[in-house]
């Protein structure tokens, strides 16, 4: 009996190499999703997608597919180099081969549609916020200013608008230096740029690289107050993913007194803070960060202020 | 004509003994036959692969060397002073020289000598296939000798059938040729252990030799001989020892440790000047080698810890599951053979008798399935230990296959006796129906292998098997996609409709090498210029794999949008995105 069995099952074996075949075919042929469900799923998202609702592909390595066929605005900067999901109100998640993106758990599905092989849904955030000022908005010569200190003296840095230097053949390469930035003295820069996270994230943030010792100081004029000062802080991948015992401090300050102070330690990858400001509800001002000890890292910072519920 | 020369009996012409010998033994037609239609399938297929980053240093090697030969030629004692050797040879003296100057003479004699070849390349290309049919030859012979003629057809179609297997035999490089070398330098050392006599140890010594000259895996190979011999030639050496007379080493181990290293020496002329401190620095190189990025389920590794699953899974993941079961069958059995002669074997040292086995199986005094089990053993160990570098993905075990393909083959044969067994319970089959039947198992086998084998190219490194979802089961496992920056040949068929001649392309990950003999050979737009940095380019690409999101990201930040103008796919997979620079009035 028991002879007959593994005869049998020997005699089986080349149903393996036929289920090979015909998964093979499947695979390469109606797994497939076309270009045209792409188009017809951004037609869909387009027609009720809100400026503050999100667009996330899934599974993220659909993502290069995702942003060629929805484009901007749909799939722009500020949305897929975002921060975190909380300032969004809602997330149209447009996925292929049943994939879900782990940030939308806790989130309650509104709605689920498909178009082709393309399956929309819908997302409410649990807890929405009111954005009322994204610093990142701010990093221009009309609203911000930049100072390098080192011990009692301060140095200011002008704003240039000069070409980028991203990179070079091969990797790592560490963050691209962007064209329009703040120039300090010795080569320091605060400038906005895509931060390539420890998880291999892309996010949108004020790099903020100082040369030697000393801090750098950073103005944003006429900010609006809410209820909370949220935001991020990290360290290009490249140097992130090598712990260290470095600890790099930002620091807020407005209306000459501080805000509260976030500590980055290398190796934690993009890591957020959130720092009350109850007092400052409804008040426009100055917000000032003070950054110390990034050198030689590439150090990103990003922040907004909010009412948090 | 005199009556005497007609009562001569006529030497037979070169055909008829041709003839003869294929009549008497048709085993290395066959194999030959098998190689000669892979060779052909690769060059078929070359001019649509691109060119990889090692691949461009190599040729640049092989042409500087190419020189050299010319040099050897027009003036032999010029080319031998240390002059003119340093210069030429210490491009790309991390490698040893064979594959590089069969490149060189290869591009010599088919390129510039006989026109074969259109492309440079692939005159440069031609030896690394060449390379591939021998691997191919010698697996069907050893499978031939060892088990069964089927066993070697079915072990060559599977070695040959194995996606990455066939990326990597496009190549100017190493991986595919140190394959071969090591096969049939361990098919040459059987057929010594099994033929015995001097000749076959001569040769043990040569292939040895060029085994080591072909790359640094060979230093591996005692591994494989010392245990094996010991199996082998314990008995005789204890008893040699215990009468305190010389031990008898087998003549292929000492051709093995004499003439190999002599000829690794007399064919690298980058040796011939300061001999032992250039040893030293080729050992360091590899030893303390760089460990580069590479994705494994989700996560891109660096440096040690290299994760123990790496190897197993990614064997799993890419070698067709059909030829993995095949190879489990049939290493079953060859170890339940090899259990069964150590148990014979025990019962006889010990004067007492087991259960099992019932039948003594026969004797090889070769010890075949040992040698096979030591091939794959030594090939594979160093990937379960966590500082080994794991970067080349699969192509740094390659020599593993040919030995689990001839298992495969093995495996085949039971599958067929069976399949045959219960045909001949029911029904009777002649001959030919017998033939057709088992052409039919083997194509029922191999459908799937050759189909994937098919459609990965010109994406063999982004390429899984069915089982596990294929090109997109392998994003989704967080599998590496590709490496070397070969795809960038893909984009020419979007490259020739979206770009003017002048544009600046920024091509990341390929090298630059491999850029100009992309552009000299116009497999994408001649006009294009290329540059390193996006900051300076119209249009910048990059190659998706998860370290490399950096590039992606510091696009963004110099050209201000995240969208792609075109993404190249494979199975709906991103290989590469192409950014082109918007024109709008810079500022925020």
């Amino acid at each position: 009996m028991k002879k007959d069995l593994l005869a049998y099952a020997l005699a089986a074996v080349p149903l393996v190499g036929i289920i090979e075949l015909v998964l093979h075919v499947k695979e390469t042929t109606s797994d497939v999703v076309p270009g045209s469900d792409w188009d017809a799923a951004r037609d869909a998202v387009k027609a009720e997608l809100k400026p503050d609702d999100l667009v996330l592909f899934a599974p993220f390595w659909a993502d290069p597919v995702g942003r060629e066929h929805f484009g901007e605005p749909l799939a722009g900067l500020k949305r897929e180099a975002r921060p975190d999901e909380t300032r969004f109100a809602r997330t149209f998640e447009v996925s292929i081969r049943g994939a879900h993106r782990p940030e939308l758990a806790g989130w309650r599905k509104a709605s689920e549609r498909s178009v082709g092989k393309v399956t929309i849904g819908v997302y409410e955030n649990p807890a929405p916020v009111k954005l009322h000022q994204d610093l990142v908005d701010l990093v221009t010569p009309e609203r911000m200013t930049v100072w390098k200190t080192d011990g009692a003296s301060e140095s200011p840095c002008p704003f240039q608008r000069t070409t980028g230097q991203a990179g070079g053949l091969g990797v790592p390469q560490g963050p691209a230096i962007p064209g329009d930035r703040f120039v300090c003295s010795g080569g320091a820069y605060v400038g906005v740029g895509v931060l390539h996270a420890l998880d291999h994230q892309p996010h949108l943030c004020v790099f903020v690289s100082p040369q030697g010792a000393g801090s750098m100081k950073v103005r944003f004029g006429n900010v609006a107050f809410g209820s909370s000062l949220h935001g991020h802080s990290g360290v290009q991948w490249v140097n992130e993913r090598t712990p260290s015992q470095e600890r790099i401090s930002l620091a807020f300050s407005a209306f000459d007194r501080p805000l509260g102070t976030n500590v980055h330690r290398v190796g934690a990858g993009w890591t957020g803070f959130e720092l009350p400001t109850p007092d400052l509800v409804g008040r426009t001002g100055d917000l000032v960060a003070e950054i110390t000890g990034a050198a030689p890292r590439e150090y990103c910072f990003e922040a907004d202020t909010r009412d948090v519920p | 004509m005199s009556g005497d020369e007609t009562d001569k009996p006529k030497e037979p012409t070169f055909v008829e003994r041709l003839k003869d010998a294929v009549r008497t033994d048709p085993d290395p037609l066959i194999g030959g036959g098998i190689a000669a239609a892979y060779v052909a399938w690769l060059l078929a297929t070359a001019r649509s692969l691109g060119f990889s980053r090692d691949e461009g240093f190599y040729f640049t090697a092989a042409a500087d060397y190419k020189r050299w030969f010319q040099m050897l030629l027009a003036t032999p004692g010029r080319a031998l002073e240390r002059s003119a050797i340093d210069p030429i040879w210490a491009n790309n003296h991390e490698h040893p020289s064979l594959m590089k100057s069969l490149f060189a003479i290869s591009h010599l004699i088919f390129k510039e000598r006989l026109g074969i070849f259109a492309d440079d390349s692939t005159a440069y290309r031609f030896p690394g296939m060449l390379m591939m049919g021998l691997a191919l030859w010698v697996t069907y012979m050893f499978g031939a000798r060892a088990y069964s003629r089927r066993a070697g057809v079915v072990a060559a179609v599977t070695l040959g059938l194995m996606p990455r297997v066939f990326y990597h035999a496009h190549l100017a490089c190493f991986d595919v040729p140190i394959m071969a070398m090591w096969t049939t330098c361990i098919y040459v050392y059987w057929r010594a252990e099994k033929e015995g006599g001097l000749s076959w140890a001569i040769a043990c010594g040569l292939v040895y030799g060029l085994t080591l000259e072909t790359k640094h895996n060979a230093w591996m190979l005692p591994a494989v001989f010392l245990p094996h011999a010991l199996v082998v030639h314990g008995r005789a050496m204890s008893r040699y020892a215990s009468r305190g007379s010389r031990i008898p080493v087998p003549s292929s181990l000492v051709a093995m440790a004499t003439i190999g290293p002599a000829i690794f020496l007399l064919l690298w002329p980058w040796l011939w000047n300061d001999t032992l401190p250039r040893i030293q620095e080729y050992v360091n190189f590899h030893v303390h080698h760089d460990y580069y990025n590479i994705e494994f389920l989700g996560r891109t590794y660096f440096g040690p810890p290299s994760p123990r699953s790496y190897m197993p899974v990614m064997i799993v993941a890419t070698v067709p599951t059909i030829s993995l079961v095949l190879f489990l069958i049939g290493a079953v059995d060859r170890l339940r053979v090899l259990l069964a002669r150590f148990v014979v074997w025990s019962s006889a040292r010990l004067g007492r008798s087991f259960a099992w086995p019932r039948v003594a199986p026969a004797r090889d005094r070769a010890q075949t399935d040992l040698l096979v089990f030591l091939a794959i053993g030594v090939a594979l160990g160093p990937f379960v230990l966590t500082k080994t570098p794991i970067f080349g993905g699969t192509k740094h075990w390659i020599t593993a296959y040919p030995f689990i393909a001839l298992l495969a083959g093995r495996g085949f044969d039971l599958v067929w006796g069976r399949i045959a067994g219960l045909l001949a319970a029911r029904t009777s089959l002649d001959g030919s129906k017998r033939a057709i039947a088992q052409a039919a198992v083997g194509v029922a086998c191999f459908g799937g292998a050759f189909a994937t084998t098919v459609h990965s190219h010109p994406f063999g490194l982004s390429s899984y098997v069915p089982f596990v979802g294929g090109t997109a089961g392998g994003a989704d496992l967080g599998l590496n996609r590709q490496f070397w920056g070969f795809t960038t040949e893909s984009l020419a068929p979007w490259l020739e409709a979206n770009t003017k001649p002048g544009e600046t392309l920024y091509f990341m990950d390929t090298a630059w090498s491999s850029w100009v003999r992309l552009i000299d050979e116009k497999r994408i737009p001649p006009g294009l210029r290329g540059v390193g940095s996006p900051s300076e380019a119209e249009l910048s690409i990059v190659h998706h794999e998860q370290h490399m999101n950096e590039v992606d990201y510091n696009i963004w930040t110099e050209y201000r949008t995240p969208t792609p103008a075109y993404v190249l796919t494979h199975d709906g997979v991103p290989i590469i995105s192409v950014y082109r620079r918007p024109h709008v009035t810079r500022g925020r």
